[in-house]
């Protein structure tokens, strides 16, 4: 092992570009949070200094003059419902794929590859008009379908890549033994994919929680949709009342910050896997 | 060996496979490969969303598309806003990635600061910077006043010439952090023997990042690059929240002109149209992509 050196001047140095960098990037969060616990002649008095108390008016405000309560059950149904649908399908895919190699699964995993390249943009209008046709337009289900089509592409990819580091024989035991193909891969294979079952979850649930097009599009006007959908529409709708805006901005933040906090090893894991296939 | 011998007779039936498969196959195909297919046609009609009846009118929204000048000004600034996104994400990236591997204390703590902004919805981290944007109330022009340099201040979404580019500002914010985990992850790739052979050689700092690290995130370097242009394509968010496309057309990139044309203009056919010329420019980047990593490939 290295002896650990004396820090040299250089060091401090660049400790201090580093915090004055990381000050930089967190400001915007800290001035959302910051006016989320002002009063509104607060934040247009004087928008950069600290609350000067402990108010939560706004987040009372918040939940009494809109319908953010449904909008924070909808946006964690959506995205609790879409994952576990995911986990149930993705992983089954590319076990199918991996483990079955052949003409036709390489073709599959070739078609659902290509899927990453789509824009969403491209094929919204027609997906509205098919979501009518399954009579599925306006309910949960709608974005909850799209959410696991739209993740199949790069799960697909992140998981085989990881079968191809777990060896077989763990899998021909387990079949030896009288396992099904579907009992292997459910109880011998399937624990083994934890981690990267783990980036999976982490990096859809983030994008599904605060996607905004598909819920404001797809899901009935007039009612609280989702949290995001909320927030645009209070942009548009509450002009002169950014204290109720930034109390909510806040509700959305904090989730995805819990979890980032809690499990932030299976954000770099999945970001780095995606990066080095695609 | 049975896949030799399956390879024989082409379509040999892997019931087991199918099993696996079929039901993201079904997903797949029903919610994104029929809409993408039909779009393809309806990008050929004049369909208006709602009704039933289909005209085809053959390339005349490809023809309008190549004529009008809306499309023309959509594209300037789709390039200008991707372009500045791209150089700035990836050199913020490439610095905060530096700095974080090469800090003496808490890279952790560091490399988390700097994904945070990452974590944050587009609507809310537009939300957030327009207040901050805004002309009387916002903290960028009270910080301006209050450093004695209140002559710099601005209507910053509202100045014409400046509105694509703070816009740009608010991407590069969210999105350096994700790929300043790609180049540490390559950063991290870079094995110390290497570096501490060079350092008997004799190597200054200067030569040592060029000759090695830089080789060695190259690969990282293309991705990114690529990922950023894509995403750079595809930004709605930030723009919906922020400037609605405006003021006029300033702030109207391709994405947010097809959503418009479709949805407040009941031109759903053009706005198709549009999104193929988006899909058209994505392949492209994706083949550049491939190649460029491809010739690295061969010179290692």
């Amino acid at each position: 092992m290295k002896a650990v050196k004396k820090p040299k001047p250089f060091d401090f140095v660049l400790l201090a570009i580093t915090i004055i960098l990381a000050i930089i990037f967190i400001y915007p969060v800290l001035f959302a949070l910051m006016s989320a616990f002002k009063s509104n002649g607060d934040i247009l008095k004087s928008p950069v200094a600290f609350p000067s108390s402990f108010y939560t008016q706004n987040f009372k405000d918040l939940f009494a003059q809109s319908d953010f309560a449904t909008a924070i059950v909808h946006s964690v149904f959506l995205t609790v419902v879409s994952e576990v649908l995911i986990v149930c399908i993705v992983p089954m895919a590319a076990y199918g794929i991996e483990r079955r190699k052949g003409k036709m699964t390489g073709f599959i995993y070739m078609f659902f590859l290509a899927g990453m390249m789509i824009p969403f943009h491209l094929y919204m209008f027609p997906l509205f008009k098919q979501m009518k046709m399954f009579h599925i337009f306006g309910t949960m289900a709608g974005p909850i379908v799209c959410y696991i089509a739209g993740s199949i592409a790069f799960g697909t990819l992140l998981y085989s890549s990881f079968l191809k580091g777990i060896p077989l024989e763990i899998e021909e035991a387990a079949q030896i033994d009288g396992c099904s193909p579907f009992q292997t891969f459910w109880r011998v294979t399937f624990p083994l994919l934890g981690p990267c079952t783990g980036s999976m979850i982490i990096l859809n649930g983030l994008g599904i929680w605060n996607d905004y097009l598909m819920p404001y599009l797809a899901l009935p006007s007039g009612k609280a949709k989702t949290i995001t959908v909320e927030i645009a529409s209070f942009v548009g709708q509450y002009t002169a009342r950014w204290d109720i805006v930034f109390a909510g901005t806040i509700i959305s933040i904090i989730p995805a910050l819990a979890i980032f906090c809690m499990f932030q090893k299976y954000f770099v894991k999945g970001i780095t896997a995606g990066a080095a296939k695609g | 060996m049975e896949q030799a011998k399956a390879g024989k007779s082409r379509f040999k039936v892997d019931k087991v496979a199918i099993a696996f498969i079929a039901p993201a196959f079904i997903f797949y195909t029903l919610f994104i490969i029929w809409p993408t297919v039909s779009s393809v046609y309806y990008s050929f009609t004049s369909w208006d969303g709602i009704s039933p009846k289909l005209r085809f009118i053959g390339l005349a929204n490809y023809k309008e598309i190549f004529t009008s000048a809306r499309f023309g000004n959509a594209l300037k600034n789709t390039v200008i806003l991707t372009v500045f996104i791209s150089i700035f994400e990836n050199a913020f990236a490439l610095i905060l990635a530096l700095i974080v591997d090469s800090v003496r204390w808490a890279k952790n703590l560091f490399r988390s600061a700097f994904y945070i902004p990452v974590l944050i919805s587009g609507i809310v981290s537009g939300f957030i910077w327009k207040i901050m944007y805004n002309y009387n109330f916002g903290a960028i022009n009270s910080m301006l006043t209050s450093m004695g340099m209140g002559n710099f201040k601005q209507d910053w979404l509202g100045n014409t010439s400046l509105t694509l580019i703070m816009v740009g500002v608010v991407l590069v914010w969210k999105g350096a952090g994700y790929y300043m985990i790609i180049y540490l992850a390559s950063l991290q790739s870079v094995s110390t023997d290497i570096l501490e052979a060079a350092d008997i050689d004799g190597a200054s700092p200067f030569q040592k990042f060029k000759n090695i690290t830089v080789p060695m995130i190259s690969g990282a370097f293309t991705i990114n690059f690529t990922l950023s242009l894509i995403n750079g394509l595809k930004v709605f968010d930030q723009i919906s929240v922020m400037t609605d496309g405006g003021p006029g057309f300033t702030s109207e990139t391709l994405v947010y002109l097809l959503y418009k044309v479709g949805f407040n203009e009941g031109r759903q056919g053009f706005g198709t149209a549009v999104g193929i010329v988006l899909l058209f420019l994505i392949i492209v980047l994706n083949t550049i992509q491939q190649k460029f990593l491809r010739s690295r490939e061969v010179q290692l």
